[in-house]
């Protein structure tokens, strides 16, 4: 038993025991778990077109889970990246369908007016804890709506596209799009922003003096303090960046898959991101391979919904179990290191 | 007393290693009903450990534990629900019920009996995190004595508690023995240990290497096994010049019960002052305003650019990164300053070399520099916390209680740093519940009374009654 529970806790009997839970899953919606499984990994890994969506889903998934990552590490719990990826996307969407620069400068602009976005709204949440002491989970789960309802009004009214028939921006020009970086599918080069965000916040987090303090007030908060850290600044500021790097991947989707704002720019990928962070363990670089098979999840359940006739609600469940699993694994570790 | 009777608690063989260390090592030992049994050991000897195993809470490698009747344990480090009152506490889990509900009359008066029958003095309806260490201590003993444990075993106990507290505990745990109950005390406090304990096991590196009775032999002798051969020398008292360092005057903060009143006083270069008093008297409130971590009032001056070593009470929520390795650790309260730094990073060579200077000079024992800190032991713990804060050659230096819960090897070391960094210049402030490391220490010492301070002492003129009077607020 406590052999069984050891093997458990390592990585790879969390693999394990999701296959066998998916399995399960797939038998009780009526398909054998080897035609769901191979429909899963031809949907998601099977050709060029395949990998390019499981990708962009990648892509989509690790800036906001590279954010949480900046603010978890701080011990901040950001719930509000799927909000703060919003505003990233309204902002460069409004931007880009109003002003003409010359395209490179243009495509920057809209990234870090995406930064801005997504950061003002982090920021708010980082402000109201540092000055009031509002607890940043309410904060930022709040301003999730907020963000939602007031992108549909703008996009409803007066940042509406001229010839836009539903609520939405005009579309980008063409010289204004992402560079793809796939030939021949929607992967854009925003893949490789999302990598050296990664890797920028790994040397962050190990080689700054400001990685040092944000760590150590996220591990420590009462040591941090008396260690002549200002506490204060730092919520708010961990929470602005959280949100600026969650508000890069609304700009980076807006500018390189939808090519204009609307309010299905994002399916829950802000709530996704926080498992992708959890179960890349909160390391960055780990975090991009969490989010490389959350992208496979992603793209390869729909294939899966329409070959193998599992639900596609099925890989939210999946999705569930892991983030179960990962939380059986600590729990599990936690107790072994007592006894 | 033994003599005939049984051993109620009898452990064999047992092993038990972490990675890289081996915590016990093929201990025996048995304890037999009536007995004070003393367990002292150095911090990290295997003295917890072993407690740990006998009570069950700790599975050996090795070994057997034999025990008849139900045996208690009491934490070094409690294990309370803070918000929770009193006798919630003392009753958790085993609740008197009246159908569904808790009877809470009954669980009251249960509370009150017990405490009276013991001899503990205690407001069962207090909140548990609002009462002073020495009565949380009370609320784990009384929990564990109302499970009427054959065996109980005290880690630590009289680590946080004042010098009157230290009495009445011991006061009650002999009653507990004469009435049959067989107790073992662990900790590294000789002079408790020759006033209270019959027999006594001295643990090194994680094996016995004496048994003895307490009659038998003296604090000298215990010492001298502990540490496996003399104790280092606290560093003497040299003459030095005293130029004004740190000026506080009419210094408020803090809250109510426990805070500091309209506080003056002066510590000079190349002098230690010692603030004497029972804790819960304005002690943390002193500290936390020179820390600047807390709002207060009045003036507090020091020289322009002065350097400041702190020493907190609370180690391991208030001065480390549990865990954190050692390195990163030798660099918290130090990060913003050019030495730990280049530009916007952290210069990892200097903190590499700064945290292996503290762990040759205060003699940590850590099997690397990457060692996480919260796999250390307490004495090597708070050897990091003081070296971190001496390290810069500080100019002002506050210790808070900088020997709690530590043995006597590292007290003395870090006595005798702290007199080494007054020597050469630095003003120290000492603040500490031990009366005796402020007489040893001190070249002026201050008696703290309900945030004010109620004497001065020059270190010539001491009279010890009239400073233990002072304390309790009866002079």
């Amino acid at each position: 038993m406590k052999r069984a529970l050891s093997m458990l806790s390592g990585p790879l009997g969390a693999i394990l025991l999701v296959v066998v839970l998916m399995s399960l899953a797939m038998v009780v919606a009526g398909t054998s778990p080897i035609d769901g499984f191979s429909a899963l990994f031809l949907g998601a890994l099977g050709g060029r077109n395949e990998l390019g969506e499981t990708l962009v889903a990648t892509t989509s998934l690790l800036f906001p889970a590279l954010g949480i990552t900046l603010a978890f590490r701080a011990g901040l719990f950001n719930i509000g990246a799927e909000g703060q990826l919003l505003m990233g996307g309204l902002f460069a969407g409004a931007a880009g369908a109003a002003i003409a620069l010359p395209p490179a400068i243009e495509i920057t602009l809209l990234l870090l007016l995406g930064a801005v976005g997504g950061g003002i709204w982090g920021g708010i949440a980082g402000w109201m804890k540092a000055r009031f002491g509002a607890s940043e989970i309410i904060a930022t789960l709040m301003l999730n709506f907020v963000a939602a309802f007031l992108a549909l009004d703008l996009v409803s009214g007066p940042l509406k596209g001229p010839v836009a028939s539903g609520a939405e921006t005009a579309w980008l020009a063409p010289q204004y799009w992402l560079p793809t970086l796939l030939p021949h599918t929607r992967l854009s080069i925003g893949l490789v922003i999302a990598l050296a965000i990664a890797v920028v916040l790994q040397f962050v987090f190990t080689r700054t003096v400001f990685g040092y303090d944000l760590r150590a007030a996220g591990e420590a908060p009462e040591a941090a303090r008396r260690s002549g850290i200002d506490l204060r600044r730092l919520t708010w500021l961990s929470l602005a960046l959280s949100g600026a790097i969650a508000g890069v991947g609304g700009a980076v989707i807006v500018t390189g898959e939808l090519h204009r704002f609307n309010t299905q720019l994002s399916p829950g990928y802000g709530f996704t991101a926080i498992a992708v962070a959890l179960v890349g363990d909160l390391n960055p670089l780990w975090v991009c391979v969490a989010a490389f098979g959350f992208g496979i999840l992603e793209a390869g359940g729909l294939a899966m919904q329409a070959s193998a006739q599992v639900p596609k609600d099925a890989i939210h469940l999946i999705e569930g179990l892991i983030i179960l699993v990962l939380a059986a694994r600590r729990y599990v570790a936690a107790r072994t290191e007592v006894a | 007393m033994q003599g005939s009777a049984q051993p109620v608690l009898l452990l064999r063989g047992i092993r038990k290693t972490y990675p890289g260390v081996v915590a016990v090592d093929d201990v025996d030992l048995e304890l037999f009903p009536g007995e004070i049994h003393a367990l002292v050991g150095e911090n990290g000897a295997g003295k917890s450990t072993l407690a740990s195993i006998a009570f069950g809470e700790v599975r050996p490698d090795r070994g057997t534990v034999e025990a008849r009747g139900a045996v208690g344990l009491v934490h070094q480090h409690f294990e309370l629900a803070g918000r929770l009152r009193v006798w919630e506490n003392v009753l958790l889990g085993r609740e008197p019920r009246r159908g569904w509900r808790i009877d809470a009359a009954a669980a009251h008066a249960h509370v009150v009996a017990l405490a009276e029958r013991n001899g503990l003095a205690i407001d069962p309806d207090a909140f548990v995190d609002e009462l002073p260490v020495g009565i949380q201590q009370r609320v784990e003993l009384l929990r564990e004595l109302d499970r009427e444990p054959a065996i109980l075993l005290l880690d630590e106990p009289t680590a946080a508690l004042a010098p009157a507290e230290i009495a009445s505990f011991f006061a009650t745990i002999t009653a507990l023995a004469e009435r049959g109950t067989a107790i073992m005390i662990v900790t590294h406090k000789l002079a408790e240990v020759m006033a209270y304990a019959h027999r006594v096991s001295v643990m090194r590196h994680g094996a016995i290497v004496e048994r003895t009775l307490a009659a038998q032999t003296s604090g000298e002798q215990l010492a001298r096994a502990m540490v496996g051969g003399d104790l280092p020398p606290v560093a003497a008292r040299a003459a030095t010049t005293h130029a004004p360092c740190l000026r506080v005057a009419d210094l408020y903060g803090g809250d109510d019960e426990r805070a500091v009143r309209g506080l003056t006083f002066e510590v000079r270069a190349g002098e230690i002052v010692g603030i004497a008093g029972v804790e819960g008297n304005g002690q943390s409130a002193l500290a936390d305003a020179l820390a600047g971590v807390i709002p207060y009032r009045g003036t507090v001056e020091r020289p322009p650019h002065a350097r400041i070593g702190i020493i907190p009470q609370d180690r391991l929520a208030e001065a480390l990164v549990p865990n954190w390795s050692i390195v990163e650790n030798a660099m918290l309260g130090r990060q913003h300053r050019a030495r730990s730094r280049r530009g916007m990073l952290v210069d990892r060579v200097h903190a590499r070399e700064d945290a292996r200077q503290i762990v040759e000079r205060y003699d940590v024992r850590t099997p690397s520099l990457d060692a996480t800190v919260k796999h250390l032991s307490g004495g090597n713990q708070q050897k990091v916390v003081v070296g971190r804060a001496l390290i810069d050659a500080p100019s002002l230096i506050v210790a808070y209680n900088p020997t709690r819960g530590i043995d006597v090897g590292a007290s003395a070391l870090v006595q005798s740093r702290l007199m080494q960094a007054r020597n050469e210049g630095a003003a120290v402030l000492l603040i500490s519940f031990e009366l005796d490391e402020i007489l040893s220490l001190a070249d002026r010492i201050l008696v703290m009374y309900r945030g004010a301070i109620v004497g001065t002492f020059e270190r010539d003129a001491v009279e010890r009654a009239q400073i233990g009077r002072l304390m309790a607020g009866i002079a």
